[in-house]
């Protein structure tokens, strides 16, 4: 009999984990459960954009994140959902205006000529800005970091990426900025960057064009070289003005800057022999030496900050956090209720198999739960309701098993051979129902809508885990209580008077 | 002991029991049809905030021991004096459609209204304090759906519906027969039938819309119709095997009536949780609950009444033996 007593061991090692789990990585809780709004955003096609494509939407994506993060809501997400639209949870956030008010509006982007007579200013802000930007790329461990500037041929290599503290702190004073006492140095970093960033910007003239003509952006490896290059498409008037704007500033020594939503992210010169026309034919590129990452980081801001495809909001949900609680409590009321009278029924209707029933249907709690916690399956109400749901089959799994043991018990079989023929006989009926439950699932998860999902991926779980239980937890746990001759009584699992004599 | 015969024979009964459901699911196209035809409803269930669109406010006002009363005409009344910031993309919405709803002895307040942004709805929640008094912050919740959004809804549940009743067709033709996946998708059909039915009758009668919750309460009767039916399935398939001399009727009685107990069983422990979620689940998964039960009785009595002695008819009759030999 050591057979049932090694499932037993394995089931108890899964409990274990499974409670290990469960104490380690907390269960998430949907917006529904713990307050909080939650926004859809509908990318819209527009001009010559029939479909939204797969990199588009990450291109808004891309650029609402960081506008998400200047909101400043703590475990906010931004996640793409289907071919076209985005969700936005913020959780905790009861007022939803801010978010959406940022989200509408499309980002600015800007091409500004340097003013003239600035030129010295510049000269001294630049570097700055570079060293600031490279020490705080390294600091944050982050590969990408803003791009390097077209940096005319022959000029020296940047510094390495360090930043000494006192110079840091003459660059701050210089500056006019202050920054408070214990201040961590990529604090310091980022007040001095936004103070250059503010400076330069305020160095260029109005802005001349704007990102809604910019109609693509793209990097290319450079033919002679190393290094990429990112390229510049502009509509007839964009390339027009273009053309104007690099005219004025060509070979002068001004920098044209491209701002995005008030920041400068790249300034680039402007050789020369453009003076006479200006860089014509709508189309341009910023040689700058780019890396590949660099080249994509700056595409990528061109082509979301022009935000070729307008967002609409679609969908607001806020729900208050004692609704929520209050939803939680009451759920989680009426399923501990509705499992304790499962509990006393199965325990009254089928005597010893059924309190081996609660211990198996208590695990396959426990399992649902860790599983839960592991994936991690956020939980929402239609979540929970899947959950419920899962439990009614899991029941019946075992509900299946033990009438077939009964049955061949009244027909007079022995204990033991009566146990094995009503687990094989019920199992090719579990296993119809069980999968056919499962049809629905991929159904309902494959193209229903995030509700839908959350209700398919909770169902699914447990139906495949009550296949597990019924019949591998439930099983070892009566074969191993077969073991004890005291326990083997037909009695213990139907009444006397329908034993056959 | 099989040879004595099953104590309850529900071919006996198949003529009551199709009269009720053939009364239950016309019962459930009139309710379909009069919602159809009914000018304020359009559809054959009266379709929710989800699948229309608009905008859902909830406020639940802060009183001491008892809210003052207010009737709904003052809150239409206030809601026409507002006037809401207009937005380029937004226009200037429509308040007088207005539906308002007092609960909990006027504590919590519910309004249905067009599609409003965030920072009209909170114009109007603001504008609102007059006449409501001080309000709960926290009790606050607001759903926004756009239009479009409800469609994708619609679409994806009916699209999910029609994909599930396939691959739960193949299945069981491959398991069993045609005839088989024939009576159980026949089955599931009027369990969704009678379900959708009641919810009918419920909104013409008191107003109830259903929601994307409903949409999930359907599909889940769905998958639980056929898992109870394939459960009987299964058992006339085995008695087919071992009383292959008997009558397909007598083989079905057989069968019905051995898998009577776990029916009853089954639906019995199903229905537990469900009933709990009903008595002491929060409001939101009430209809929820309630969509589910009905929707699991109606299976469970279809897979007892309705697709065995459906398949007793159509695959011979009495007289006709199995063509597989004993």
């Amino acid at each position: 009999m050591a057979r049932p007593q090694g499932w037993f061991a394995l089931i108890l090692a899964l409990a274990i984990a499974a409670a290990a789990v469960l104490a380690s990585f907390p269960l998430q809780l949907g917006l529904d459960l713990r307050g909080g709004s939650q926004l859809t955003l509908q990318v819209m096609p527009a001009g010559a954009i029939t479909r939204v494509e797969r990199e588009q939407l990450e291109a808004v994506q891309l650029v609402l994140d960081r506008r998400v993060n200047g909101l400043g809501v703590a475990e906010s997400t931004l996640q793409t959902v289907g071919d076209d639209q985005l969700l936005l949870q913020l959780p905790g956030e009861q007022d939803p205006t801010r978010a959406a008010k940022v989200l509408g509006s499309t980002a600015l982007l800007e091409f500004r000529a340097q003013r003239p007579g600035t030129e010295q200013e510049m000269q001294g802000l630049l570097p700055l800005k570079r060293q600031a930007e490279a020490v705080l790329a390294r600091l944050e461990g982050r590969g990408r970091q803003d791009p390097a500037p077209a940096s005319p041929p022959g000029q020296e290599p940047p510094p390495a990426p360090a930043f000494p503290s006192e110079e840091l702190g003459a660059a701050l004073t210089s500056l006019g900025v202050s920054v408070p006492e214990g201040a961590s140095e990529a604090e310091q970093l980022t007040v001095l960057l936004d103070e250059v960033n503010r400076r330069v910007v305020a160095l260029y003239e109005p802005a001349a064009l704007t990102g809604k003509d910019l109609v693509t952006a793209g990097r290319q490896q450079r033919t002679n070289g190393p290094g990429w290059d990112v390229t510049l498409g502009f509509n007839q008037q964009g390339g027009e003005a273009f053309a104007r704007l690099t005219q004025t500033i060509a070979g002068s020594g001004r920098l044209l800057g491209i701002v995005l939503d008030g920041r400068s992210i790249s300034e680039a010169s402007v050789g020369q022999e453009f003076a006479a026309a200006g860089i014509a034919g709508g189309a341009a590129s910023i040689t700058g030496n780019f890396s590949a990452e660099e080249a994509r980081d700056l595409e990528v801001q061109l082509r979301g900050g022009s935000l070729p495809l307008p967002v609409r909001i679609i969908e607001v949900r806020t729900v208050g956090p004692t609704l929520g609680a209050e939803n939680v409590r009451r759920s989680l009321i009426a399923a501990l209720s509705g499992l304790a009278m499962v509990a006393v029924f199965m325990v009254v209707v089928f005597r010893l198999p059924g309190v081996v029933a609660v211990i198996a249907l208590a695990l396959y709690a426990l399992f649902n739960l860790a599983i839960y916690a592991l994936i991690p399956v956020t939980l929402t109400l239609p979540g929970i309701a899947g959950f419920i749901l899962s439990v009614g089959m899991a029941v019946d799994a075992n509900v299946l098993i033990f009438e077939r043991v009964k049955e061949e018990l009244r027909r007079g079989n022995t204990l033991i051979r009566s146990i094995d023929t009503g687990f094989s006989l019920a199992f090719s009926s579990i296993l119809d129902g069980h999968l056919t439950t499962l049809i629905s699932c991929a159904a309902l998860f494959g193209l229903g809508t995030g509700l839908v999902k959350g209700f398919a991926v909770t169902l699914a779980i447990g139906v495949l885990l009550s296949l597990f239980t019924a019949l591998t937890v439930t099983r070892s746990l009566l074969r191993l209580l077969m073991t004890y001759p005291s326990l083997r009584r037909p009695t213990y699992f139907v009444p006397a008077g329908q034993l056959p004599a | 002991m099989a040879l004595t015969g099953p104590l309850f024979r529900i071919n006996r009964y198949r003529r009551l029991a199709w009269s009720v459901s053939s009364g239950l699911c016309l019962l459930s196209l009139l309710g379909l049809t009069l919602s159809w035809l009914n000018p304020a409803i359009g559809a054959p269930l009266r379709p929710g905030l989800d699948f229309t669109g608009g905008t859902q406010i909830q406020l639940q006002r802060s009183c001491e021991a008892a809210c003052s009363t207010i009737e709904p005409d003052q809150l239409a009344q206030a809601l026409r004096e507002l006037s809401l910031p207009a937005e380029d993309s937004v226009r200037s919405p429509n308040l007088d459609s207005a539906a308002i709803q007092l609960l909990d002895e006027n504590r919590t307040v519910v309004l249905r209204l067009p599609v409003l942004s965030p920072a009209q709805t909170q114009a109007l929640i603001d504008g609102l304090g007059g006449v409501l008094g001080p309000l709960q912050t926290s009790g606050t919740e607001v759903n926004t759906i756009g239009p479009s959004l409800g469609r994708q809804l619609l679409n994806a549940s009916i699209a999910s519906l029609l994909v599930s009743f396939t691959g739960i067709a193949l299945y069981i033709s491959f398991r069993y027969s045609r005839l088989y996946a024939f009576l159980a998708l026949l089955c599931l059909a009027h369990d969704v039938l009678i379900t959708t039915g009641l919810f009918a009758w419920l909104g013409l009668l008191s107003g109830l819309q259903v929601d994307s919750l409903f949409a999930v309460a359907l599909l889940t009767v769905a998958g639980y119709s056929v898992n109870d039916t394939v459960v009987v399935f299964d058992r006339i398939r085995e008695r087919q095997r071992d009383l292959a001399a008997l009558s397909v009727e007598d083989q079905v009685d057989d069968a019905v009536a051995v898998t009577l107990t776990r029916s009853a069983y089954t639906t019995l422990t199903t229905l537990l949780p469900l009933l709990a979620l009903i008595f002491f689940g929060g409001s939101t998964l009430f209809w929820f609950a309630i969509a589910l039960s009905v929707g699991i009785s109606v299976g469970s009595w279809s897979s007892i009444a309705i697709a065995p002695t459906l398949l007793a008819v159509i695959s011979g009759g009495p007289a006709v033996p199995e063509r597989s030999p004993g």
